[in-house]
């Protein structure tokens, strides 16, 4: 019993710390995109990225969204997701395409450490999600 | 409301939402890790390995990936490597599977919270985890992994 406890114990104060982390992520990068709208840069973002989300019926500013998903981790992609006005579907092809490949930096750097090749692991990865991303935008319109 | 309230409302909820599945969840993973539970599921992943013709070992390195993600994965991956128990076919292939798919309970319970449709999110990752590695086990030729796999890991033990 006091094994279970304890076990117990430590998994619920893992969980805080990584609701603090996730919430040190989130806060920022939620608030720095809610004040991005407001400016006329996101209106750049939508042009330059439009041509190219069309494709997976997503506006161009959710570009933002899988860069800094790529980039830094889920949770800031997250962060990002909600201060968009997005549906459902576009949330589910969003949440498609992060799950083949997200935290490119320091997941790439972990399979290295296993010795395999780094290109090949990541071009896999971004593969899958435009793939899968295309896939899902198909069967859920 | 002031204004510059609704932005942090915006950030709360987005947080509080996640932390209601993050901490329960590590909760879990903690006590199975504790009691060792994860032995009992191993020939849950052994046919994976039967399907991508690699070694018997990669079976618990694949259900640590899938399930503690891939940084635990890797840790395993890494030990049995050194024990020599993996060569590098099955090296590439268990690595190229838990990189598309990993910690698949933690993304699906995540991405579904704030409003992905999970079921679909998870079939979907594990099919095309699946064929991807399923495809590439049966085309690579014998040369691609060793120009793919520093062999460094398993052989320091081999001599």
């Amino acid at each position: 019993m006091n094994r279970f406890l304890k076990a117990t114990t430590k998994g619920l104060k893992q969980g805080l710390k990584t609701t603090w982390m996730l919430a040190k992520i989130i806060v920022p990068v939620y608030i720095g995109v809610w004040i991005l709208q407001r400016t006329v840069i996101i209106e750049w973002v939508n042009l330059l990225f439009e041509p190219l989300m069309q494709y997976f019926g997503l506006p161009g500013e959710a570009s933002i969204v899988l860069v800094l998903g790529n980039l830094v981790n889920i949770y800031a992609a997250l962060g990002a997701m909600a201060a968009f006005k997005l549906t459902a579907v576009q949330i589910t092809v969003l949440s498609v395409m992060l799950s083949f490949s997200h935290t490119l930096l320091i997941e790439t750097a972990v399979t290295k450490k296993i010795g395999v090749s780094a290109l090949l692991v990541v071009l896999t990865r971004l593969g899958l999600s435009g793939l899968c991303g295309l896939l899902t935008t198909i069967l859920l319109n | 409301m002031p204004m510059f309230l609704e932005p942090l409302m915006g950030a709360a909820l987005q947080v509080w939402k996640l932390a209601i599945v993050v901490i329960p969840l590590m909760a879990v993973l903690e006590l199975s890790r504790e009691y060792g539970l994860l032995n009992y599921f191993v020939k849950l992943t052994r046919p994976l390995t039967k399907l991508f013709k690699i070694q018997d070992e990669s079976a618990f390195p694949l259900l640590v990936g899938l399930t503690f993600g891939l940084a635990f994965g890797a840790g395993v991956i890494i030990q049995s490597a050194h024990e020599g128990a993996l060569n590098r076919r099955s090296l590439l292939l268990v690595t190229i599977f838990l990189a598309c798919c990993h910690a698949v309970v933690e993304d699906t319970l995540i991405f579904a919270q704030v409003g992905a449709n999970g079921w679909f999110l998870l079939s979907l990752r594990v099919v095309f985890a699946l064929s991807t590695t399923l495809i590439l086990s049966r085309i690579l030729p014998q040369r691609a992994y060793d120009i793919a796999v520093r062999g460094d890991l398993n052989e320091a033990h081999c001599h």
